[in-house]
């Protein structure tokens, strides 16, 4: 790292190498499977082998009888000892239909996959073996799997307590009042008669999600003096706390989470709050021992990572010169079981229709979604979560307004593109800063369209398709109070806590709870930045409730918005103090602005010779707290809280090159290039690296992975042999470009990213196959794409 | 139970084992060796288990602790010397090969391997090579960027 040093000790964009990576390369990572208590013992789930039964018996004794064997717990434990999941705390302020559940199943199983008993033994192969032998009497009941049908009269009941199987339904568009909604769509209806150009469609989009490579795991100890410390694989240690104290019916000063400083990956899977953590923690205070429950890949690919699953059919009307006029969209969305505490599965379609409208200038707009229970496990937060499939929507309605008209589709993007911010879209989503056309202009830049055509055109007549596909997204960048008190129930601000050592280090305390994205280095580098000190001099703590001032979690690319913002303001609160005492020591009248901190030193501007190190002044406050300014106290540690003042957002536009066989429906990736609008970067290796992650998991989603569950509700890929994710052989490279725009509403310009980046990664990629087979006039309404199903569609074009 | 003789990164193990226990499970629990990763639980697909046995990578979820007796095993743990970590483990730090990291050992065994039987690959052969590693952070990018400037770390320290 020495030769990383700079002079002026200005951190920010350096491509620095990570800290968190000198103990993964070497296998020192400790994740949760790597916690080791004395004593532990291991629990092993028993989970319902059919999607929709009664439960009528469950005959433990078998397995409470094999040696090793400590207890198997039931639903009856759980309804009895503790409270139901459908705590406050874990209910988003959103009108839905919440049913009740409990930690296992009582009564009726309502998914493949749903738990129903825990065992647990001194060894997990003891833990296995007994699991086998946990015998459930079952009752089939008929299964709902498809959201439509769900909703029609007569449908199987997923829930007693949900009547007609309606989760969650939503006008976004219009107004408050019926009435005004009511006008709303004759206005817009009247836009579609007087239109030239309407492009109607039902687009599909299949069940998938990010599916992290590390599953989960919950690991409890409760002791009687100090109670319940869980180690849980979450990204919001602090709302998993809560709902704990609430379900356990706990005193508070009893719980601690803790997230490991090492996680596999989240991407929104490890945001909710699962069922599991409370079984674990329920038997390690039953037991009086530490329990332990590592997930398998099989229980994971059942039970988390299912996303996406909704149909919208969406009616768009544009002038024939492409100008966008009126977007009409009715979406239904397949909830599975919704027994997933925050979200419950259907926020996610709910944020997915706020952000539909994308970056375009509609005039008018007229949204509304359904959501469906159904005998599916609960969709779970996936990153680019929940507008996967409207932006795969929105994107293809535009090139299809493109082609009708006889128009490149990236002109007829630029033409619709919001000119100026901020902006607020027809769904009420605000937009606050930023320059979509200059994005738009540098990804342009990247290709000479003209001669695209002409090679086109020349290849055609060889008989070999390929095709140009464009697609953009506004991203959310961290997310508001103002849109995640009502989303969510819980507040967005960033927080931290900043802690001088008296030998100049600096130990920061964050409430979120990373899995990957690099928070240690990024924080590394704006306190850096902010003292005038060397990286390394850093220190971060996540995680851990019993250490870190309260965060809504690792969630919608906040650190980079609010978390990196909230520890630039408890530096500038702690140089205010150091500042005042060096002032007072210099004998000078001086403020804040008069001093500079860099090179681990602070100086007198005004007279440079005036100044002492970082290390010494800090010293001197923490440890000598004597003759200091009037009204002065020693110590150097300060909490920040962050908020911006409007809510934010990044931005991206993508192009990719395919070539099709029409022979067999296979296509290649040629080029994949980017424009992107990530405000002031930190570390331009990680936001790199968040990029091309994002876009690969999108490629993955849309057309590799699927899950498919069988007309009597059986997972059938809960397994990556049968849950296909891409390989390093099946994606290509990505070249990225960045044209950025400050954000005007966080201290360093800096905006957080990544999140949201999936979603214009299936529009941009259909969009090039359909403009590759345009001579058959091939459309893709539906994911995944895979070859079997372009063939069909090529083969019906040319028939 | 067998009495096994397995040695790990240099030192001998003889230890009492079922016949059933798991290569992966010997070195994570028993020898709290848990750099070596368990993603796929025990299908050999996912690669993070991916150790050496006798040199050559292999999925230590697919092989019992009793079929390692008399093999020498090397895990992550075992790639540096010392404190000298090895040219991959420096690549994949330089070109910020790795997120979360729980891939990344299965991945730097793997290429290890594979670098010792194509030290000057092509990043179509490096994707190849990886395709018994899923990753799900990095696009694979940054991973085949680290492998190729590993390969030349290795040729520029040969030469």
């Amino acid at each position: 790292m020495e030769n990383q040093l700079k002079e002026n000790t200005q951190w920010m964009g350096a491509r620095l190498e990570r800290k968190e990576d000198l103990r993964l390369v070497t296998g020192q990572g400790k994740y949760l499977a790597d916690i080791v208590l004395p004593g532990m013992l291991h629990a092993v789930f028993v989970r319902s082998e059919y999607a929709h039964a009664k439960i009528l018996g469950i005959d433990t004794s078998a397995a409470l009888e094999t040696p090793g064997v400590v207890a198997v717990l039931t639903g009856d434990d759980f309804k009895t000892d503790v409270k139901s999941m459908r705590q406050p705390v874990l209910l988003p302020n959103l009108p839905a239909v919440y049913p009740e559940y409990f930690a296992l199943a009582t009564d009726k199983v309502k998914y493949h996959g749903d738990p129903i008993a825990v065992v647990i033994a001194r060894d997990k192969y003891t833990a296995e073996d007994a699991a086998e032998l946990v015998i459930v009497d079952y009752e089939e009941l008929p299964v709902i799997l498809d959201a439509e049908a769900a909703l029609e009269p007569g449908a199987p009941q997923v829930h007693d307590d949900q009547p007609g199987n309606e989760m969650f339904a939503m006008t976004f568009t219009g107004g408050a009042t019926e009435e005004e909604q009511r006008q709303n769509e004759a206005e817009v209806e009247a836009i579609f008669k007087a239109a030239d150009v309407v492009v109607s469609n039902r687009f599909r989009v299949h069940r998938t999600g990010i599916t992290p490579m590390e599953p989960r795991g919950v690991l409890c100890e409760w002791t009687m003096a100090d109670g319940l410390t869980a180690w849980i694989t979450t990204q919001r240690p602090h709302i998993d706390r809560l709902a704990l104290i609430d379900i356990l019916d706990v005193p508070g000063e009893k719980v601690r989470v803790i997230a490991p400083r090492d996680q596999g990956g989240g991407f929104g899977v490890k945001a909710p709050f699962f069922r599991e953590n409370v079984v674990i923690a329920h038997a390690a205070r039953k037991l009086g021992k530490p329990v332990r429950w590592i997930e398998s890949r099989y229980e994971s690919l059942m039970s988390v990572g299912q996303e996406r699953d909704q149909v919208n059919t969406m009616d768009v009307a544009a002038t024939k010169d492409g100008k966008l006029l009126a977007v009409r969209n009715r979406g239904i969305a397949n909830n599975g079981t919704g027994q997933t505490g925050v979200y419950w599965g259907f926020v996610m379609p709910f944020l997915g229709q706020v952000e539909m409208p994308n970056v375009y200038t509609w005039e008018k707009g007229d949204v509304k979604l359904r959501v469906a229970s159904t005998n599916k496990a609960c969709l779970t937060p996936s990153r680019a979560f929940g507008h996967f499939p409207t932006r795969f929507a929105v994107e293809r309605s535009v090139d299809m307004v493109a082609r009708r008209c006889g128009l490149e589709p990236s002109d007829v993007r630029r033409k619709n593109m919001i000119p100026k911010l901020p902006y607020t879209t027809v769904t009420g989503e605000y937009y606050d800063s930023g320059d979509f056309l200059k994005v738009w202009d540098n990804l342009l830049t990247n290709i000479d369209l003209p001669a695209f055509r002409r090679e086109q055109a020349a290849l055609r007549e060889q008989g070999r398709y390929i095709g140009i596909g464009f697609a953009c997204g506004a991203e959310l960048s961290g997310v508001a109070s103002e849109l995640l008190v009502p989303m969510e129930n819980q507040p967005g601000y960033g927080a931290a806590t900043v802690r001088v050592d008296p030998r100049g280090k600096v130990m920061i305390y964050g409430g979120d709870a990373p899995g990957g994205q690099g928070h240690e280095t990024t924080v590394a580098q704006v306190v850096a930045s902010t003292f005038g000190i060397d990286p390394k001099d850093s220190i971060v703590t996540t995680g851990d409730t019993g250490a870190t001032p309260f965060g809504a979690g690792t969630i919608g690319a906040r650190a980079g918005s609010y978390f990196v913002s909230a520890v630039h303001k408890a530096c500038a609160d702690l140089k205010e103090k150091i500042t005042h005492v060096l002032s007072h020591d210099l004998d000078i009248r001086a403020t804040v602005e008069e001093f500079a901190f860099i090179n681990g030193e602070v100086i007198y501007l005004r007279d440079p010779s005036k100044k002492k190190t970082f290390r010494e002044i800090v010293e001197r406050i923490i440890m000598f707290p004597v003759n200091l300014p009037e009204g002065e106290v020693g110590g150097l540690e300060a909490t920040a809280f962050f908020e911006a003042a409007k809510p934010m957002i990044c931005f991206n536009g993508d192009f990719c090159i395919v070539e099709v066989d029409i022979n067999t429906g296979e296509f290649k990736i040629k080029r994949w290039v980017t424009s992107e609008d990530v405000g002031n970067v930190i570390n331009q290796n990680i936001v790199d690296g968040q990029m091309h992650g994002a876009i690969v998991q999108g490629l993955s989603n849309a057309v590799y992975e699927e899950f498919i569950y069988n007309e009597q509700g059986q997972q059938m890929t809960a397994d990556f042999e049968n849950y296909k994710l891409a390989t390093a052989a099946d994606v290509p490279d990505i070249e990225l470009t960045y044209a950025s725009t400050p954000c005007v509403h966080t201290p360093l310009g800096t905006r957080g990213i990544g999140e949201g980046r999936p979603s214009s990664v299936p529009g941009a990629l259909s969009n090039a196959i359909c403009d590759a087979l345009a001579p058959f006039g091939v459309e893709i309404t539906e994911l995944p794409l895979r070859p079997s199903s372009l063939w069909a569609k090529i083969k019906a074009a040319r028939a | 139970m067998q009495t096994v003789t397995i040695t790990v990164n240099g030192e001998a193990f003889k230890e009492a084992v079922p016949e059933r226990l798991l290569l992966v499970d010997f070195l994570r629990e028993r020898l709290a060796l848990t750099g070596t990763h368990v993603s796929c639980t025990y299908e050999g697909v996912c690669g993070a288990c991916t150790v050496h046995l006798d040199g050559d990578a292999v999925k230590s979820c697919l092989i019992l602790a009793v079929q390692a007796d008399g093999h020498e095993v090397t895990t992550v743990e075992g790639l540096a010397k010392g404190e000298e970590l090895s040219a991959l483990q420096k690549a994949f730090r330089e070109e910020h090969g790795l997120q979360c990291g729980f891939c990344t050992p299965g991945i730097l065994m793997n290429m290890t391997d594979f670098l010792k039987h194509n030290p000057n690959p092509t990043d179509d052969e490096i994707r190849m090579g990886l395709i018994g590693n899923l990753c799900r952070c990095t696009g694979y990018v940054h991973i085949v960027r680290a492998v190729r400037t590993a390969a030349k770390m290795l040729a520029a320290s040969a030469a």
